[in-house]
């Protein structure tokens, strides 16, 4: 059965501290919705809310149709996966597997058929007599996960499963993930603060910051329309460029002045809401900024830079230059050729900017739909502003 | 100084050896003074085993003339019975009583948020430091007045009073190190409390109430001054009390049933020992619970 989760208004404050504040999120019947931020942001504590083991200070958290604040975490009908696995030491796998339904009182012969059947999903069948201290860290893993997959809960959560993992393994643990959850459909809460998880894995993305939901949507409507700076720079690597710049010009004409330049804004992209004394941010991906010689010939406009540092990467190259006194960061490629010290010229689609005011650090200018692709509604996901 | 040397192989290679460092004057020095230090308690516990099976003993330290009497002296002592099973009596209520109110005590002190929890648990340490004898005289009359004096059980039941203080301490330790995350997966897993207690809690907290009860057991095993304040009959009197009676009566030693006595008496508390070393070395393993 699907089940959606719903969050209104809830607040969380330990002491003095507000750990998560007013926070309105609907996570979709059957929806992977990764929740994303960095450490100490709240997303671990709207979790465990979420699983039972804090209670809100403020505000409600439904499961289904049902009022769970004050349900314990055992009648919650869900499953957890955690940091640490948080595997029972003293049993071996096949009987951490089965903790779970023993505990809601399944039969013996229950118990033995979805034990196998989910070690079987997830290749643990030769290690269900092991102790978990005889367990490399992705068997751990995949048993954490199989105690979670053999309950059949209506919500599963995870929080940062994979950040234990080598680099290896963690790439192949998030297919597996996805596949599992493309397999079993099943509403998912995933925490983690790697924004690259957050991109691969998620249906949408929430991000928070500083105990508040900054921006819910999809992982392409994020990265092509941050709300604000803090989306901006945390969903993409390498971060986006932010330089200071200037409002000016016409309704109808307007220009942004930046890194010495005079930039026309392009036709559909409109200004939502005028910066004071026309202060923005202008912030520039850095494949939106690329090298003059490699760049398409186009309406692009063009700025002198020093390069600083060159970090090739094998398919590319981060270059990072000066210009203007602000450093950018754009992406060459591998064999370029520039060193240190050299003058580039960076050429920038006037139509890929991104402005948010200089004070609010809100997202001001509305794009185009990026080509090929319909652009979804940001504002319907996006938390109220005014709350 | 090391000097590396080179060393041919049959395969004409030359592998580099560095020899190791030799013993320095420091740690010489160290060693000795440990050694005579461990003198000081070895050898009572060597003069113990030698008079025991001395036909002949006496305050020296000699090499004995071998013989099995003092054994068969002592096991006919109906006072020396009485007082083993004296002492197994006391020592076996207080280390039940001590295991069990400990584990309930130090649970929600590990794991509840409690109002003044830590003014609490240092009033906890603060008793667990208190000397027993200071307290005798007041608990003796209260015992006098409760109807309680010469009972093994009540006796007890002070002895697990005076080392609950502790045995809390120690238990709250070993509960602290239970990670609290075993307990929220077992909640989400659908376990009630009782259940989190019986097959997450105490499985893993075994080896710390093992050896919270031997520790209270060796203690309670070789407490004096409660039993012998406490206490007047003469099948009531524990081991050490026993020990006593066998310096105390009419300035005549038997050293040889002394010395057999007490190489019995503290026969359990070796074995006890023993066996917490092994559980020690094995336990408190969470490998593989978390990370």
């Amino acid at each position: 059965m699907l089940s959606e989760v719903r969050f209104e208004g809830v607040h969380k404050i330990f002491g003095t501290e507000t750990v998560v504040e007013d926070l309105n999120l609907t996570v979709k019947a059957g929806e992977f919705l990764v929740l994303v931020g960095p450490s100490g942001c709240g997303k671990t504590t709207t979790l465990r809310m979420l699983a039972g083991l804090e209670r809100p200070s403020y505000g409600r958290v439904f499961i289904g149709d049902r009022l769970v604040n004050n349900v314990p975490p055992r009648n919650r009908d869900i499953a957890m996966v955690f940091q640490s696995y948080a595997l029972y030491p003293h049993m071996n796998v096949y009987d951490n597997l089965a903790f779970g339904l023993r505990s809601r009182g399944a039969s013996g012969s229950v118990v033995a058929q979805r034990v196998t059947e989910t070690a079987d999903v997830l290749g643990l069948g030769q290690l269900l007599k092991r102790k978990p201290s005889e367990l490399s860290g992705g068997q751990r893993q995949r048993v954490a996960l199989g105690r979670a997959l053999i309950r059949q809960p209506q919500v599963f959560l995870m929080d940062e499963p994979l950040s234990n993992l080598d680099a290896g393994l963690r790439v192949q643990m998030r297919a597996e993930l996805s596949r599992l959850h493309q397999r079993f459909a099943v509403t998912t809460v995933y925490v983690t603060h790697d924004q690259v998880e957050a991109m691969t894995m998620g249906d949408r993305i929430a991000v928070m910051n500083a105990g508040r939901l900054q921006q819910v949507d999809t992982p392409q409507t994020l990265y092509d329309s941050p709300a604000n700076m803090f989306v901006a720079g945390f969903i993409g690597s390498p971060r986006m460029n932010f330089v200071p710049g200037r409002l000016g010009g016409a309704q109808g004409r307007r220009t942004v002045e930046f890194l010495g330049a005079q930039v026309p804004l392009t036709r559909g992209q409109d200004v939502t809401r005028e910066p004071a004394e026309g202060r923005v941010i202008v912030g520039i991906r850095p494949e939106d900024l690329q090298w003059k010689q490699d760049a398409p010939a186009g309406d692009t406009v063009s700025v002198q830079a020093t390069v600083d540092v060159v970090e090739p990467m094998g398919h590319e190259a981060l270059v990072t230059a000066v210009c203007a006194g602000e450093l950018l960061t754009s992406r060459f490629p591998p064999r370029s050729g520039v060193k240190t010290k050299d003058q580039v010229e960076l050429a920038l689609d006037p139509a890929r900017l991104h402005l948010f005011d200089a004070e609010s650090g809100e997202a001001i200018l509305k794009r185009p739909p990026a080509s090929g692709t319909k652009q979804a509604s940001v504002g319907e996901a996006r938390m109220d502003e005014s709350a | 100084m090391a000097v590396a040397q080179r060393v041919a192989t049959p395969h004409r290679k030359e592998l580099i050896v560095v020899p190791y460092r030799r013993v320095s004057a420091a740690a010489m020095a160290t060693n000795v003074v440990l050694i005579l230090l461990g003198c000081f308690f070895v050898l009572p516990m060597l003069w113990m085993l030698f008079a025991a099976v001395d036909s002949n003993p006496d305050w020296a330290i000699k090499l004995p003339s071998l013989t099995l009497d003092n054994f068969k002296d002592v096991l006919a002592r109906q006072d020396a019975i009485d007082s083993f099973k004296a002492s197994v009596i006391v020592a076996g209520t207080t280390t039940v009583v001590t295991a069990i109110l400990s584990v309930l005590a130090a649970y929600p002190l590990s794991r509840m948020h409690i109002p003044f929890k830590r003014s609490f648990m240092l009033a906890v340490l603060f008793c667990s430091g208190l000397p027993v004898s200071m307290l005798i005289v007041p608990v003796y009359q209260m015992y006098v007045y409760l109807g309680w004096l010469d009972s093994l059980y009540t006796t007890a039941l002070f002895l697990a009073a005076s080392s609950l203080p502790f045995a809390i301490w120690l238990m709250k330790n070993f509960i602290d190190a239970v990670p609290a995350e075993l307990e929220h997966a077992a909640a989400i897993d659908g376990a009630g409390t009782v259940r989190i207690l019986r097959e997450i809690v105490l499985p893993l907290t075994l080896p710390g109430i093992a050896v919270t009860a031997i520790y209270t057991f060796i203690n309670a095993w070789g407490a004096f001054i409660v039993p012998f304040v406490l206490t007047y009959s003469p099948e009531n009197q524990t081991g050490p009390i026993e020990i006593y009676n066998f310096m105390g009566s009419h300035g005549l030693f038997k050293f040889g049933d002394l010395a057999v006595f007490s190489l019995l008496f503290s026969l359990p508390v070796v074995v006890l020992y023993l066996f917490m070393s092994r559980y020690f070395s094995g336990a408190f393993n969470f490998g593989g619970a978390v990370k």
